[in-house]
Parts: structure tokens; C-alpha cells; sequence
């Protein structure tokens, strides 16, 4: 059901608008509207005073402050939102600056150490490339080595380097150099201590890629570092969980933080609500939506809390106003509105499809899916995703909840067609149908399907009807009838053309059809001569629609009967792996296919016929923060 | 011979629809997927739109079974 919505004013003292505003974003019940753009009320904005400003400044200083830490552990469950006093904002600014250094220090760790973790197999990838040409001699004291990297292309680079080091440092050298992949030359340089800096040098003047190891393995012999750095590998994922917990620890014994952001939040929304509201020299303007159930519940806790000083009253709505959309529903309805807002909100004072949606949508699904066992494994399939999921997702929530009751009438229709996966309940134990089996009787499947796409289609131009009319919308009203008048019409000419109705419904059915394309024509102007025949033809077109539910519940039982027998064909354990998982793929294309199908046909046949979508959604003022803890006064 | 030339028939109306279904959504389908990253509440638009062209190879059906029924008899 769409709730009516009321627009209010709340008129009152200055001195308490602070109250007010706290009430009502406690409350959530108002959408507020920007008093400087609403029409009828003509005043200018509310700034927020010196004090308030200065405490707007301070909950974005601890805002940013606070998301930094709290960044860095994961949020946890059921923290909710606590009342803060002014004092408990000074501790935590205390508490947050004297925690600060230490946290920063421990991120930089942190950081550092990842770091770390992603460079040092890079290193090591190198170091490994060149240890075969790392000779013994080398860890004996008095010598130094260096690891060069050359790309193939440039191996002349090695000659000069041998002319130079010469210079350097005489005979006492040594390079050994191999190819250590396609594109690459190893060198390893040997030399003196005492020519390490000219040798140094030397390097950094010609244009070769050293291998410089990080800090703490400078200075190494290769394989000590080699060693040492492969220790530090495994050691680092330690370290780094090390670090995350110590952070966890200084920050999760602070729970009430998660809390208090929270509360920050709903300030500084009030605080951002003051530009909304209009002044005068001594009083505050405030306007919004409220739903007209809620309006004496609303009235009550201003009088309580805020007092005399305030008071509201109900406005009038400008012509031109959309109110905000809000949906209420009884709870088992209720999933269903999360599929209504998937396509778009129905418009103002137009009609909520959720109820038509709850009775059609699972009795569509279970028509084509129907079988006993497909429908218990999807009905505990979907108790399960809902108990998983559902806490966590809304969305997931609501859409198991969809398939609990789809599966449900899954199972009736497999009673009605008696499958039990598929044939198999037949072969066993001789299950019969309570109506009809739809393997064999394809034709009373597909003139039921075609009925129920009639009914569907009858309904929803009977509900576009009325909404026209009571809309007064006169172009609307007579194209649904033209609509309603030309698929009686096809069908009375269907049955009289099939012998199933009298020859003497002739004339009244084509009577009916050339009304209803004299309607149809007349609202679309001159271009209706075309456009008239086609909505007709298209009208029709979205009757035979209907006929997916016969067809996509049709090849469920040829593959669930191709299951069957292939599972019979071979060795019996054989045979019932390959039915099992034939089943599993019938039962996934099962769930999902006749979902898309009933949600299309909805949005697509039915809604076409009625629907009136482009609605705002309802956003009180203090939904976007968790709700305030309860107190004994609220 | 005409009972398998009327299968075939068959067989064509649901092929055929279905292969310019299949066409149809490819497109509307990538499209539509670009849509959603840059909006997700579009979702269910895209949802109506991908299925719009199924109209097709259900018509397609709509032929095929009354050809299979009406034919032979």
C-alpha cells in the first residue's frame, strides 16, 4: 500500500531548534524539505551561529579522525549508536590524540611490513638467478662482491667495465658473468675492500642495473643473504598478523567508538538540517513529508519533548508537488516491495502492485516449476540463503523469502502434474496427476497457460481502468478500454472460430474488437490509424506471452525425463551420478528461469497495463545513521 | 514424410525465434551491463529489457505447438 503523505510546518522559538531537530531526526519520520525552495513558503535560510559552526568544525575534525582508526579494523556487529554528551567528546579527542601517535607508528609498521612482503621475493627472484656464478672464495674476508644485471642487447657494456675496473683496480678483480635467462647477463664482480668505493663509483658512473639487496642484507656474502632473506619471507605473514593485532587490540576494547561515530553522524546531519530550515527574527520554518499515520504520533512527542514553543500543522500541497514515495505492507507481503523497487517506485496516489505481486508471482513460478522434489530442494535452498545471508543483505533477505513461497507453490504444482523429479515418481510408484500429466496433455497446458495470461491481463486493464478513472485521466481510461475491449473481443472470435462458443457470439466479438481499435486509434491522434492495429496486435501479443509458463515448464520435464532415462541406462551407480547431476543442472536452470520469467512477466505484461512508475522514495531525516539507543522517555 | 516435414516445421519456429531472441539479447545484454555499472539501480530495467525480446522465440513456441497440434489431426 502507498501511505499518504501529509506536508507539514513547524513553526517555532528559535531557542529550540536544536530540540526539535534532535527529536525529529530520532523519530525518522519526516523528510525535510529545503524551506528556500519550496514554493508557498517564502523565507530565508537558517545559518548556523558562531557556536555552531565551531562544533560543526570539531565533529568533522573527529569524523575524519575517527574513520581513519576505525578504517583499520573491521567493523564489528551490533554496535549501534550511543547519545554523546559534549564531555565525551572532549575525552575522546584526549583519548584520540593520545592514541594517535601510536597507531600511526604502528600503521607505518604495518605498511612497511607489507611492503616488504611484496619486494622481497622480487630480490630473492634475482639473487637465486645468480648464485650459480657466486663463487666460495668470496666469503673469505678481504673481498667484496657485486651482482649486475645486463641486458643481453647491451653485453658490449661489459668490455668497457673490464677496461675501467683494470684502471681501478689492477690485476685483483674479477668478473664472472653468465647468461641467467633469454634477456639477460648475470655478472658477479669480485674485488679488493680497499677499491670498494673507486669500484662503487665506477658503477654508478656506467649504465649497468645493480642488484641492490634491501638494507638489512647488505653487505651479506650471496648465499648468507639468499639464506636470511628466504627466513624472512616465511617469517613476515607472522609479523604482519603480528601488527594487525596489536592495532585490533588498542582499538576493539574501544567499541563504544563504532558508536560514537555514529552519534557524530546524526549531529552533524542536525547540524546540516539548520540550512533547511527558514527563519524569521525569533522563530524557525521547518517543512517536510510526513506519512498522515505517523502525523498524531509525531504531534504527540513534539508537544512531549520539545513543549508549547513549537507547534505543526498540516499544509497544503502545491499542484505541482510529487510527494515522496512509502511503501507499507503487511510482513509476509513485505519482500515483495523489494522487487517493485527493483524496476522503479509506482508514482503518487497510484496504485502499490507489492499485493498483486505476492499472490501472482509464486503461483506463476510454481506453475512452470512445478514438481515436488525441485520445489523442497528450492524451498530448503532458500531457508538456507535466508538464515546465511538474510542478517547481513536486506536484498538477500527478501529474495529468499520470494523463493520460500515460490518453492511452496512448486510443490503444489507437482502434486497437480504428479512429477517427482520429473517422471520418476510415475515409474517408481505409479504416482498419478491430480489434473493433468504435462508431458502428455501439451494442448490443456498451453490453453491453461493462455487463461491465466487472459485473467492476468483482464485484471490489470480492470485496475488501469479504475486508476484512470479516478484519476480523471480521460485519454488513458478510454486506450485501456479499447484494450480490454479488443482482447474480449479476440477471444470470443477464438472460441467461436475453435466451436467452443456459439456462432451467434460472432457479431458482439467483432463488434468489440472494432470499438476497442476505434478507442485505441482515436487516443493516439492521426497517427493512431497505424499505431491503433498495432497496440491491438500487441496487446494480443502479450497474452500469448503467458505462454512461457506451459513452455519453460515443459523442457524442466523433457530434461528431467532425459535424466531419467540416461540414468537407467547404464550401471546403476553410473546411472544415478549422471541423473543426480542432470537433476542439480535442471533444478539451478529450475530456480532461476522461472524467477526471470514471473518477474517479466509482471514488469513487462502486466505492469504495462496499469503501472505508473517515476515515484521519489520516502528518506526521513536520520535514516541514513543507526538508530538512537532507546531511552525511557522515547 | 509429412509428419516429418511438419516436425521440422516445428523445429524451425522455435529455432529460428529463438536464434533472433539470442541475437536480440546479446546486445541489449552487453548494453545493458554497461548500464549497470554506471547506475546499479538500473537493474531492473535491464532485467525488463534483456527479457523483452524472449516475446520471440515464444511466439515462436505459439507456432511450433499448433503446428504439431493442429496439423496432424
Amino acid at each position: 500500500m502507498l501511505v499518504p503523505m501529509a506536508k507539514v510546518e513547524i513553526i517555532g522559538h528559535r531557542d529550540r531548534l536544536d530540540v526539535t531537530l534532535h527529536l525529529l531526526h530520532g523519530l525518522r519520520t519526516i523528510q525535510l524539505i529545503d524551506v528556500t525552495s519550496t514554493p508557498g513558503v517564502r523565507l530565508p535560510p537558517l545559518t548556523a551561529d558562531e557556536k555552531q559552526l565551531r562544533e560543526l568544525e570539531e565533529l568533522r575534525y573527529l569524523r575524519t579522525r575517527l574513520d581513519a582508526v576505525l578504517g583499520m579494523v573491521p567493523t564489528p556487529e551490533g554496535v549501534g549508536r550511543s547519545e554523546v554528551q559534549p564531555a565525551d567528546l572532549q575525552a575522546l579527542r584526549a583519548e584520540l590524540e593520545e592514541l594517535g601517535p601510536e597507531l600511526e607508528l604502528l600503521t607505518r609498521r604495518l605498511d612497511d611490513l607489507q611492503t616488504e612482503q611484496q619486494a622481497l621475493p622480487r630480490y630473492l627472484e634475482s639473487l637465486r638467478r645468480l648464485l650459480p656464478l657466486v663463487p666460495e672464495l668470496t666469503q673469505l674476508g678481504g673481498y667484496e662482491t657485486a651482482a649486475l644485471l645486463i641486458e643481453s642487447r647491451h653485453a658490449d657494456v661489459l668490455g668497457d667495465l673490464n677496461t675501467e675496473m683494470t684502471e681501478v683496480a689492477g690485476d685483483l678483480y674479477e668478473i664472472i658473468t653468465a647468461q641467467v635467462d633469454r634477456d639477460t647477463i648475470g655478472a658477479i664482480l669480485v674485488f679488493r675492500r680497499e677499491v670498494a668505493r673507486k669500484v662503487h663509483a665506477l658503477l654508478g658512473r656506467i649504465q649497468v642495473s645493480r642488484v641492490r639487496l634491501p638494507e638489512r642484507f647488505e653487505g651479506m656474502p650471496f648465499r648468507q643473504a639468499l639464506a636470511s632473506m628466504e627466513r624472512r619471507i616465511s617469517a613476515l605473514p607472522g609479523e604482519i598478523e603480528k601488527a594487525h593485532r596489536t592495532i585490533t587490540d588498542l582499538v576493539e576494547p574501544r567499541r563504544v567508538w563504532w558508536a560514537t561515530r555514529s552519534a557524530i553522524d546524526a549531529r552533524l546531519d542536525e547540524l546540516d538540517a539548520i540550512r533547511r530550515v527558514g527563519t524569521t527574527h525569533h522563530a524557525f520554518v521547518a517543512v517536510g513529508w510526513v506519512p498522515e499515520p505517523d502525523l498524531p504520533d509525531l504531534h504527540s512527542a513534539l508537544e512531549a519533548e520539545v513543549g508549547p514553543q513549537v507547534m505543526m500543522e498540516q499544509i497544503a500541497t502545491e499542484p505541482d508537488e510529487e510527494p515522496p514515495i512509502l511503501l507499507r505492507n503487511p510482513s509476509p507481503v513485505r519482500p515483495f516491495e523489494f522487487l517493485v523497487r527493483l524496476l522503479s517506485l509506482p508514482g503518487y496516489n497510484t496504485i502499490d502492485p507489492t499485493r498483486l505481486m505476492f499472490v501472482f508471482l509464486p503461483l506463476f513460478f510454481g506453475i512452470m516449476l512445478g514438481d515436488i522434489v525441485y520445489g523442497l530442494f528450492a524451498l530448503a535452498l532458500s531457508l538456507w540463503v535466508g538464515r546465511r545471508f538474510g542478517a547481513r543483505s536486506p536484498a538477500m533477505r527478501d529474495l529468499s523469502r520470494v523463493l520460500v513461497y515460490s518453492s511452496i507453490w512448486s510443490v503444489i504444482w507437482g502434486a497437480i502434474y504428479g512429477e517427482f523429479l520429473g517422471n520418476l515418481g510415475h515409474e517408481l510408484f505409479g504416482m498419478k496427476p491430480i489434473w493433468i500429466n504435462r508431458e502428455e496433455a501439451i494442448q490443456p497446458l498451453l490453453l491453461f497457460a493462455l487463461a491465466v495470461g487472459a485473467i492476468h491481463m483482464t485484471l490489470g486493464l480492470l485496475l488501469g481502468l479504475w486508476e484512470a478513472a479516478r484519476l480523471k485521466q480521460r485519454s488513458a481510461l478510454i486506450e485501456r478500454m479499447g484494450r480490454l475491449a479488443a482482447l474480449m473481443g479476440l477471444f470470443l472470435l477464438a472460441g467461436v472460430a475453435s466451436n467452443q462458443l456459439p456462432v451467434g457470439l460472432m457479431t458482439p466479438a467483432v463488434a468489440a474488437v472494432v470499438l476497442g481499435l476505434v478507442g485505441l486509434m482515436y487516443v493516439q491522434g492521426w497517427l493512431g490509424i497505424l499505431i491503433g492495429p498495432l497496440e491491438m496486435i500487441s496487446t494480443f501479443g502479450n497474452v500469448l506471452s503467458y505462454l512461457r509458463l506451459a513452455a519453460i515448464g515443459l523442457a524442466s520435464v523433457y530434461l528431467a525425463r532425459v535424466a531419467n532415462e540416461l540414468g537407467a541406462a547404464g550401471p546403476i551407480w553410473v546411472g544415478v551420478i549422471i541423473a543426480s547431476l542432470i537433476h542439480a543442472l535442471n533444478l539451478a536452470l529450475g530456480i532461476f528461469s522461472p524467477t526471470i520469467q514471473a518477474l517479466r512477466l509482471h514488469y513487462v505484461e502486466f505492469f504495462g497495463t496499469f503501472y505508473e512508475s517515476g515515484g521519489r522514495a520516502f528518506r526521513p531525516f536520520g535514516s541514513a545513521t543507526p538508530a538512537p539507543p532507546r531511552t525511557s522517555s522515547a | 514424410m509429412e509428419l516429418g516435414l511438419i516436425a521440422i516445421g516445428a523445429g524451425l519456429a522455435v529455432g529460428l525465434g529463438a536464434l533472433a531472441t539470442g541475437i536480440a539479447q546479446a546486445r541489449i545484454g552487453s548494453a545493458g551491463i554497461g548500464a549497470i555499472t554506471e547506475k546499479p539501480e538500473l537493474l531492473g530495467r535491464v532485467i525488463l529489457l534483456i527479457a523483452l525480446p524472449e516475446t520471440l522465440v515464444i511466439l515462436g513456441f505459439a507456432v511450433a505447438a499448433m503446428v504439431m497440434i493442429l496439423l496432424p489431426g
